[in-house]
């Protein structure tokens, strides 16, 4: 799911002031890629979750398969990137290209700190 | 000392279907189909019941008359045994379930309180499919029906030779 997300990704925002690393968002000495390597955005590992929806009487449960990742970008806060909403909405609408979902979200927050600004994106799959 | 009958595992709450009385096999063998995906499983034996009033009594007195008799469900549909699967000797198996409603098969039934061992207890008989109602939603998107079969006689205690 991971490899779909990010080829979609990379598609969405390949024309933009943003690249797409396939590396996982892992630390560096004290920083996370991500800080390291401004306007490359990084996507994080899926996290799964197996629950049963359905006990039956012969042990054939049906389960929901809830994945969730994580998404990181970092630009810089004083001069924000000219696409940003290009941007955001290029990688927000990447969860389009998972099928076979029940529900696939997506949605970001901001934080800035000091003079960069990280944006989290989080996307959300239900699959049965 | 009281024997409680529990469920705790996969085999032991089981009902086997057929178009013949020797298909309705909890143990799998002879062609049964068993339907797979039981939520749960209800035997209802509801007697009717004649009351009359007597003047000369204080309270009504009460007769039963002949009991309806059917097996209630809820099953989680599975393709293959809901719309069928090649089978020559089952038309149920062949059929699915479906199938076996819409055509009014009669149908052959054993359930299995305690599971399939020698020894176990179970209860035997016939009727026809009925209330199925298949349904599914977004916040529960796998489709699930109740199913009724309509017991048409008397059921038979036996026990798993």
């Amino acid at each position: 799911m991971r490899d779909t997300l990010l080829t979609a990704i990379t598609a969405n925002v390949a024309s933009s002031n943003v690249s797409v690393s396939s590396e996982l968002p892992w630390i560096q000495g004290d920083e996370p890629l991500y800080s390291i390597n401004m306007k490359k955005f990084y996507l994080d590992e899926e996290q799964i979750s197996n629950t049963v929806l359905f006990e039956t009487l012969d042990d054939n449960k049906i389960y929901e398969t809830e994945t969730t990742m994580e998404g990181f970008l970092e630009v810089d806060a004083k001069n924000p990137l000219s696409d940003i909403d290009t941007v955001i909405s290029g990688i927000l609408g990447s969860k389009s290209a998972i099928a076979n979902t029940t529900i696939a979200e997506s949605n970001y927050s901001t934080e800035t700190e000091n003079d960069r600004i990280t944006y989290t994106f989080e996307f959300r799959f239900i699959t049965y | 000392m009281p024997a409680p009958i529990n469920v705790s595992s996969g085999s032991q709450a089981i009902i086997a279907l057929g178009n013949v009385s020797t298909q309705a096999d909890i143990t799998g063998a002879n062609n049964a189909q068993i339907l797979p995906y039981l939520q749960d499983i209800t035997i209802n034996n509801s007697t009717g019941v004649f009351r009359w009033k007597t003047l000369d009594s204080t309270a009504e007195n009460a007769a039963t008359t002949p009991a309806t008799n059917s097996i209630s469900m809820n099953i989680v549909v599975d393709e293959t045994s809901f719309f069928g699967a090649a089978n020559v000797e089952n038309s149920v198996i062949a059929d699915g379930i479906f199938g076996t409603s819409k055509n009014k098969t009669r149908v052959h039934f054993q359930v299995g309180l305690e599971g399939a061992d020698s020894t176990d207890v179970t209860i035997t008989g016939e009727g026809f499919i009925s209330g199925l109602a298949p349904t599914v939603n977004m916040d529960s998107p796998v489709w699930v029906t109740p199913l009724t079969i309509e017991v048409d006689g008397d059921y038979t205690k036996g026990a798993v030779a």
